[in-house]
């Protein structure tokens, strides 16, 4: 599908369906109530902003020669912004993001092409690799198979959210003391997973540690030294 | 035990932090993305292309296809010149020589766009026959018309048919991928008509070559970032069409291009350790005496690269035997070029003699480790040369002792624990020592620091604390006090990163680099007024500080030497090469890998319970990072020996498991228990520090010990890897 | 991944009204497979209906059974102590599914409907029926290791790809939904289809319905359980044979018993006959191997997945051996 196209779907949708934005105000006041500081006047304006300009663009779809001018002018890109983004309050590393994103990005791209934090690592992109675990309100997941538009003011913490300025997490300590890694570049996710494992309980054996540590692959194969870290940080009984 | 024996990573810091900088992270202010789109056909022509939908998609700034490149002028010039470089030069024509060959780069302003853009585009073809199936194109196979690809004959030709007792057996081995966890990744950019690529390369010197012999551009105009690399096992050893693809769009755009395979193109575009298929034939007496050994090997290559790799090599001179012969053929098939993949050749190579090994010393009725003593070589025959050193008989000794060696039993299916079968299996493996030229330049700051610079990279085995290591045992500083600049062009130039050498290469030109400003700083301070008097051979020269032998209340700092002489560092650099004494010496490493496997024959579930693994490697520089080289070697080899196969559906002539979800590697539960063990003793005659290498040795071996665990456990013999569970049930064909 | 609205559900009823004015939307919950799908341009919705504000996480047990929500999510389940003391099999067979975090990110409805892992399926410039109607069956004389021995068509061999739903048929859980024309319930085993002439189908959910609880009724099988998984590594993996069994003993006689399969067919494929076989008889291994090959009759494969007959008698002895060891 090119792009006049999706425009138009679009378009045609929100004439048909103006319920959707009630809901999208619903879903805005509920955020709100939330967390007052999260929607500003400008926001407000600014949609109301992009259903005037989305209804004029309607105007043009009905009309093909002009949608053709206006895409040539390069206008598509201009509306396909304001169409193609939602706002976005999301906290990483303590530190309060107010944004707009498209709803397809996923909470990996945003860190690591947006967001400049490049230390979660994207290794396959399709969660078959742990590479690129965060921990989402305190619980790890797969940051490559999340959607940044879906965590509306969540807490996100990354790698970079571990240390305080050169004092490691114990995580971190244990894993340079043990060795457990080689090339680093699984070691975030690794980080992020070992602690989680912890703090889940299951890393009560050597056996447990590596079952619940099997979401992380480590190709340079670091494995029996992560094993090594985790136990030990987990023996030494330190609050996470 | 010197004090950096067993030091912590020098990076450990950046990398457990995220603040390690891999190729595609370095902040590039105005960066736009760029990816490729693949071929969906595996041999023809590109009939039509059609690209509008995605010039016309939001944020698009560019598509780039054979019809509208601007090609670079030196693609004219290095034809079919390899350059560290493929020969395959991307959108050169319409030709499509493998399934998921770049069509197309697609550049936009983020990263989402651009992915969305690359799905709009859509090619017709002229389809052509395409053969992607080794074992169906065996007869096409062929002589590399070089020295190495060569026949290789001792004594009598094919010896072993001759002998008492006869062996002769087939081995298989799939094509592999290297798959480092960082995706082959680069951003390019433009000064003018100098480029600038923060790129995942194993040599940064042979990509800077590469570059401007595509480019036509001098060398010195290149600038290549590699700085940390996520992995790389082998992938990093050519400059891939990616690359230069991504170097078109900047310089078109002019603005910087980010680039990233995903997960599938890096199973289909950056190399692999080629299918080959292994005929060994043993020959010995009754009593054990090898006589006869004869390994052919045929494997793949692309269409457009003769490749070859020493799978053969090994059976030259790992035993005693009179007469040996090695053949080794290419086939050319539709893919993309194979490429060196961890412990290449040898890897590939000692599964089939390994295998081979235990299946004779079984038909001998002998413990396959008496076997091989049996067939000890004293010397290299096939260079016929002494070694300049072998633990081998230790590193059996070690690994029989921690595995448990005793408990075996010759006949497959003896040992039970429980429902379990017990099997326990060996395999040999050995790398050679080489060393390539190298500069290093070290420099005293006034601060007390010592900084060593070399464009080597490190892809993970640690070479930076390698280098650290050797300073602070040379100058006497502390590790804290050494910083290393490294990865990057600009330095003293270093080797590419591979075939083990890095350590016996950087390694030795920083013990000479440092050995030569110990000796200028002292040199300095012996004519100061402090030293007035005293013979410059009663200096002595530590932590920072040079006194006298005899008197050490006379001493100068580093620091007030320098500020003394108006200098602002103390500067050394040096060109370190291996000398003529060590061409008379056969350098080796040797590895030995122990396993015992249990195994449930119902489920055909292979569980590695204890795996050992042993090596001499000469002097071990650092315990911390070589254990870990070994383990993570180890854990290749099990990959290779139990799950690792890319599957091609050769109707479409495509991989049909081209992601991380169906090429299965190991995970944490795989690994149970792993030990390692080095002899650790100084090879006299490698290089000043007495290694001899470990990346690629750390992994030959392993897939044959399990192979001859398996059999140990259950009598069955599988000779094509990997050994899934239903090559180990019955299987009944209903 | 093509862009896509994105509208916040905050009630099922909301929900539900919402998709039905849609042609190309879907709900997305936790989001493992669908966004993995979305990468792969497999699945491109024009609108996503994000579901996860619905009161539909909770773990409730009533008189005469459980209650989950479909947006529980695995690890929670598997986790809830309840869950281990009352529907062990359950705990066991999601503990054996993906990785913890996935299991963080998926929700139980979102698990009932992930999509199977047929390469074909996954790749776009492949034959697919799945995928694309009409288009094939690459499987079918390509690479068919991980394919079906049961119930397969020549339309599609794909294997329907969850472990818990595998424990789910076993312990014949009730599929709770709410559509359009109001809500219903699904008995578990007929939730799944098998592929027929119209393979595009993986359940017999109506359009626009969305799924809001499973059902476990009480049951006895609180002991002598195991879930059984046999893949190409120990963990992380996909099952190339997996078996849910559930053993009621009285002085080791077999009073009562489930017995489902994984990775054999389209659907979690309910073993009836061997469980038939199994009522009142003795333990023995002899018995439990005799079930095995039972269960195996009618099976049909495809050249990759040959070793699956032997591999999946062997594994409904093993399985049964061990839960009745407990």
């Amino acid at each position: 599908m090119n792009f006049i196209t999706f425009c138009d779907l679009r378009l045609l949708n929100l004439l048909e369906y103006p319920s959707d934005f009630a809901n999208l105000k619903i879903d805005r006041m509920a955020s709100k109530k939330n967390n007052p500081k999260e929607v500003t006047e400008n926001d407000s304006n600014s949609r109301r902003d992009f259903i005037k300009k989305s209804g004029l663009f309607t105007a043009l779809a009905f009309t093909p020669p002009s949608l053709v001018m206006a895409s040539e002018n390069k206008w598509d890109e201009k509306i396909a912004e304001y169409l193609e983004t939602v706002p976005l309050s999301i906290e990483v590393n303590g530190k309060k993001h107010n944004l707009n994103i498209e709803p397809r990005t996923t909470l990996l791209d945003l860190l690591r092409e947006q967001l400049q934090l490049t230390g979660t690592k994207k290794g396959c992109d399709h969660g078959q690799c742990g590479a690129c675990t965060v921990h989402v309100n305190g619980t790890r997941i797969l940051s490559c198979l999340t959607l940044a538009s879906m965590q509306q003011n969540a807490e996100v913490t990354t790698i970079e959210g571990l240390a305080k300025g050169k004092k490691l997490h114990p995580m971190q300590e244990a894993f340079i003391k043990h060795d457990g890694f080689q090339c680093g570049y699984c070691t975030p996710g690794q980080i992020m997973s070992g602690i989680a494992c912890i703090k889940e309980g299951h890393a009560n054996s050597r056996e447990e540690i590596r079952e619940y540590m099997s979401g992380n692959i480590c190709r340079c194969g670091a494995y029996h030294n992560i094993v090594d870290a985790i136990t030990e940080v987990k023996e030494g009984g330190k609050e996470l | 035990m010197s004090k950096t024996s067993n030091i912590n990573r020098v990076d450990g810091f950046a990398k457990v932090t995220g603040s390690a900088t891999y190729s595609a992270e370095y902040k590039t202010p105005g960066v736009v993305y760029g990816c490729l789109v693949g071929s969906t056909i595996a041999r023809g022509r590109i009939k039509s292309i059609d690209t509008k939908k995605a010039e016309w998609a939001p944020g698009v700034l560019a598509v780039i296809t054979h019809l509208n490149v601007d090609k670079p002028t030196g693609y004219q010039k290095v034809k079919d010149k390899r350059n560290f470089g493929q020969p395959l030069q991307i959108f050169k024509d319409d030709s499509v020589l493998y399934y998921d060959q770049p069509i197309a780069l697609v550049i936009a302003d983020t990263f989402e766009r651009m992915q969305y853009a690359a799905s709009l585009i859509k090619a017709d073809y002229f389809k052509e026959e395409h053969s992607t199936d080794l074992q169906k194109a065996a007869d096409k196979e062929k002589k590399i018309d070089t020295e190495k690809g060569n026949d290789y004959h001792r004594g009598e030709h094919d010896g072993y048919k001759n002998a008492e007792v006869i062996f002769e057996a087939e081995y298989t081995i799939p094509t592999e991928v290297h798959n480092p966890m960082e995706l082959a990744n680069i951003i390019a950019k433009w000064d003018g008509n100098k480029p600038t690529l923060y790129t995942k390369s194993q040599g940064v010197e042979g990509t800077r070559r590469s570059v401007a012999g595509v480019f036509d551009v001098p060398v010195e105009d290149v600038s290549v970032f590699s700085e940390y690399l996520g992995g790389a096992f082998g992938m990093g050893l050519h400059t891939w069409p990616y690359e230069i693809a991504a170097l078109m769009g900047a310089k078109k755009l002019n603005r910087p291009v980010k680039l990233v395979l995903h997960r599938e193109q890096m199973f289909t575009n950056v190399g692999f350790r080629p299918f080959t298929i292994q005929k060994m034939g043993l020959g010995a007496t009754k009593a054990g005496k090898l006589t006869g050994l004869t390994h052919e090997a045929v494997a793949m290559t692309s269409s457009y690269e003769d490749f070859m790799e020493g799978t053969v090599n090994m059976s030259r001179f790992i035993y005693d035997c009179a007469n040996v012969s090695t053949r080794y053929r290419i086939v050319p098939l539709d893919t993309c070029t194979p490429i060196w993949m961890r412990g290449p050749g040898e890897a590939t190579g000692s599964f089939a003699l390994e295998c081979a090994m235990d299946e004779m010393a079984y038909k001998l009725n002998l413990d396959p480790i008496e076997f091989r003593k049996l067939n000890y070589a004293e010397k290299d025959q096939e260079q016929n040369k002494p070694w300049s050193s072998k633990y081998l008989l230790e590193c059996y000794e070690g690994g029989m002792e921690r595995i448990g060696w005793k408990n075996r039993k010759n006949e497959p299916g003896s040992v039970k624990e429980g429902n379990w079968l017990v099997g326990y299996g060996m395999g040999t493996g050995t790398f050679g020592c080489y060393r390539s030229p190298t500069s290093v330049k070290a420099k005293f700051l006034p601060d007390g620091n010592l900084v060593l610079q070399c464009s080597v990279n490190d892809m993970g085995p640690g070479t930076a604390t390698m280098m650290t290591a050797i300073g602070a045992e040379i100058t006497g500083l502390p590790v804290e006090n050494i910083i290393i600049e490294m990865g990057k062009s600009g330095l003293p130039k270093g080797p590419t990163q591979g075939g083990s050498a890095t350590t016996s290469s950087v390694g030795s030109a920083v013990h000479d680099a440092c050995n030569l400003l110990v000796s200028k700083a002292v040199g300095l301070a012996s004519g100061t007024l402090a030293f007035k008097g005293i013979p410059i051979t009663e200096l002595t020269f530590e932590n920072g500080v040079i006194s006298s032998k005899k008197n050490s209340s006379k001493s100068v700092t580093l620091a007030s030497l320098l500020t003394a002489n108006k200098l602002d560092e103390l500067t050394v650099e040096n060109l370190s090469k291996a000398d003529e004494e060590a061409k008379k010496y056969s350098i080796y490493s040797f590895s030995v890998h122990f396993v015992k496997v249990l195994v449930n024959p119902n489920l055909g579930k292979i569980r590695l319970a204890h795996v050992v693994s042993c090596a001499d490697i000469g002097t071990v520089i650092n315990q911390k990072t070589s254990a870990g080289q070994m383990y993570g070697g180890a854990v290749g080899g099990i990959g290779m020996g139990l799950m690792e196969a890319l599957e091609i559906d050769h109707r479409f002539g495509r991989p049909i498991n081209n992601n991380f979800a169906d090429y299965h590697v190991p995970v944490n539960a795989d690994i149970e228990k792993q030990e390692v063990f080095f002899v650790n003793k100084k090879d006299p005659i490698s290089n000043p520090m007495g290694t001899k290498g470990l990346g690629e040795t750390a992994l030959v071996g392993m897939a044959p010990a399990i192979a001859n665990a398996v059999f140990n456990a259950t009598g069955k013999r599988v000779r094509d890897l990997p050994i899934t569970l239903d090559k180990i049930i019955e299987t009944v064909k209903v | 991944m093509k862009n896509f609205q994105i509208i916040r559900a905050l009630s099922s009823r909301t929900a539900v009204t919402n998709i039905s004015k849609e042609n190309e939307a879907m709900f997305i919950a936790g989001g493992t497979n669908l966004v993995d799908l979305m990468k792969k341009n497999v699945v491109a919705p024009d609108k996503l209906i994000d579901i996860n504000g619905l009161d539909l996480k909770e773990i409730e047990f009533v008189k005469g059974k459980v209650s989950i929500g479909a947006l529980a999510k695995n690890s929670q389940v598997a986790e809830d102590v309840a869950i281990k003391e009352k529907h062990p099999l359950l705990s066991l067979a999601l503990a054996a599914g993906a990785s913890q975090q996935i299991r963080h990110m998926a929700t139980v409805g979102g698990n009932m409907l992930q999509k199977t892992r047929c390469s074909y399926y996954y790749n776009t410039d492949m034959p697919c029926n799945k995928r694309t109607p009409k288009s094939g069956c690459g499987a079918i004389g390509g690479s068919n290791r991980m394919h079906a021995i049961f119930g397969a068509s020549d339309s599609c061999i794909a294997v329907h790809p969850s472990d818990m739903c595998i424990a789910l048929a076993a312990l014949d859980a009730q599929v709770l939904v709410e559509g359009p024309k109001g809500k219903r319930q699904i008995k578990f085993t007929d939730f799944h289809r098998l592929p027929g002439n119209t393979p595009e189908k993986d359940n017999t959910l109506e359009a626009k319905e969305l799924i809001t609880s499973v059902e476990i009724p009480d049951h006895n099988f609180t002991k002598n359980v195991h879930y059984l998984k046999v893949r190409d590594r120990t963990s992380y993996a996909f099952a190339l044979v997996s078996v849910a069994a559930a053993l009621d003993l009285k002085n080791n006689v077999i009073n009562d018993v489930r017995l489902a399969m994984g990775g054999v067919a389209h659907k979690p494929w309910r073993l009836t006959e061997a469980e038939e076989f199994l009522k009142g008889k003795t333990v023995s291994e002899e018995v439990f191997r005799q079930a095995g090959d039972l269960a195996m009759k009618g099976a049909r494969t495809y050249g990759g997945n040959d070793f699956k007959i032997t591999l999946g008698a062997n594994t409904i002895t093993e399985a049964l051996t061990i839960a009745a060891s407990k």
